[in-house]
């Protein structure tokens, strides 16, 4: 059988990274797909210089989101916020390795939305 | 009782207690042979002459039960009555052969404050989601006595001897975990003595994941058959109250979580139709652990199978596994959202109170 995503994606949907909430975390912004019922939290720690120090997420949505969702944690990972709030989506894309047709693009997306936003809250608040 | 029957029971003895009316409060305790109705059921007879609910299914012998009921009210002593049902009276109540009722008869009036004030703190817990047994003493010099226990295993009043109490206590709390009425007996140094336990649970909760047109008429149907709803999804704009007017309770957030916070107890089912994995799999997972009466997903057999897989494969038992329902519902034939609804509402039903899913009919031609 030819599985329709590549082993990475598959591999983060069934043992996700960085999965659970933090303790009092500096940033947390939850939002859903409104169609599809995807929904996600993000939640950081932001540690000295405006640095990344953890990244965790948490939420009910399918393979592609869900592991969107875990590569996104281990790619921010250490980075400063002002570079986050403002990374490109292709770069989510790029680091998921798998093709997706335009009606999952959405889904892929879902988790870097939601963290951009609630850093852009952060930020703002700050 | 169901969430109606039991909310309006409640009422109506306080709106008799604020009246000041005297009334005899007739109850089911005890069937031997088949019976139309479960231990447990209520009928009162005001002085006025006014009349609520039934002990049997009406007929010649609820007018016995009022006689008797009057009977009660005048001379102001409760009695204990055993009705023999003959085949005529068999026939006639729709019995399958005849068979005897006890119907427990007991005055109440406001200046006898104990029973109303029992039933008030039950009706309180049962509110906050635990379940209770008014035991009540049907022999001897006691006969009417009633003691409170409640499930946390606290106890107010007396069947009028301490040894009873803890008996009767201890016999009465199996009763509560299954959520039957029943008649027991308690056997004492010199004498045995019946009590009769009256259980009160918090109303069967069906808690329903996806906030789809199958949902949307689920609830509907469910409040008429007894069941306080409980809708949860993730999607603001499914799981709006306009879709879903009758619903006890609309939660939307992350559904895994959000289950987690309700009570699984062995009256409340949790009945999966958003029919997408991402809700179904991790809620799968946590109300397996749960003793939840009842778990069904909608899909078809592949899906189920593919999901029954995935959990396998995670290491869940299979004898975990056989309590999912999937695919969902009895077996109706039937193919719209109403017709979907109805099928699982029938299998709900029918393993709650662990019906045979075969038409009556079908079973009379069998035997």
């Amino acid at each position: 059988m030819t599985l329709p995503y590549n082993a990475t994606i598959f591999e983060h949907f069934r043992h996700p990274r960085n999965y659970g909430a933090l303790p009092s975390p500096d940033v947390a912004y939850e939002d859903v797909n409104p169609l599809c019922g995807d929904r996600i939290r993000m939640e950081l720690k932001i540690g000295a210089d405006q640095l990344i120090a953890m990244a965790r997420f948490r939420g009910d949505s399918c393979i592609i989101s869900r592991a969107a969702a875990s590569i996104l944690t281990e790619l921010v990972q250490g980075r400063p916020l002002r570079e986050v709030v403002v990374l490109p989506q292709n770069e989510l894309v790029i680091a998921l390795n798998t093709p997706l047709r335009p009606a999952r693009m959405k889904c892929a997306l879902l988790p870097l939305h939601v963290l951009q936003i609630g850093i852009g809250v952060y930020l703002r608040e700050c | 009782m169901g969430v109606n029957l039991m909310h309006d029971f409640f009422q109506q003895l306080e709106q008799i207690r604020h009246l000041k009316r005297r009334i005899s409060l007739a109850t089911l305790v005890n069937t031997l042979g088949t019976s139309p109705r479960k231990e447990g059921a209520k009928m009162w007879v005001e002085e006025g002459g006014d009349i609520l609910g039934s002990v049997t299914i009406g007929g010649c012998v609820d007018a016995y039960v009022i006689e008797q009921s009057e009977a009660v009210l005048a001379e102001h002593a409760p009695r204990l009555i055993e009705l023999p049902l003959g085949d005529e009276d068999a026939w006639e109540l729709g019995l399958s052969c005849a068979g005897t009722i006890e119907v427990f008869i007991e005055p109440l009036s406001a200046e006898q404050s104990q029973p109303f004030d029992f039933y008030a703190v039950l009706q309180s817990h049962i509110a906050r989601g635990a379940s209770g047994a008014l035991l009540t003493c049907l022999d001897g010099v006691t006969m009417g006595a009633k003691l409170l226990l409640l499930g946390d295993g606290n106890t107010l009043g007396s069947l009028g001897d301490t040894r009873l109490d803890q008996e009767a206590c201890q016999a009465a709390l199996s009763h509560i975990d299954q959520g039957v009425s029943r008649t027991v007996s308690v056997d004492l140094p010199h004498r045995t003595v019946r009590v009769f336990v009256e259980v009160h649970t918090p109303p069967a909760t069906l808690i329903i994941v996806g906030a789809s047109h199958v949902a949307m008429v689920l609830v509907q149907m469910a409040r008429p058959a007894g069941f306080q709803t409980i809708v949860v999804d993730s999607r603001p704009r499914f799981a709006t109250p306009e879709r879903f007017r009758d619903a006890d309770q609309l939660l939307v957030g992350i559904p895994s979580e959000i289950v987690k916070t309700l009570p699984l107890s062995s009256v409340n089912a949790v009945i999966l139709v958003a029919h997408d994995y991402k809700y179904d799999l991790p809620i799968l997972r946590h109300v397996l652990s749960s003793s939840a009466g009842y778990i069904g997903v909608l899909g078809s057999r592949r899906r189920g199978e593919g999901l029954l897989k995935l959990l396998q494969e995670e290491g869940l038992a299979a004898e975990a596994l056989q309590r999912i329902h999937v695919p969902i519902g009895l077996d109706l034939g039937g193919r719209s959202a109403p017709e979907i609804a109805l099928a699982i509402l029938a299998e709900v039903v029918s393993t709650r109170y662990g019906g045979s899913n075969l038409s009556l009919s079908q079973q009379r031609k069998r035997a």
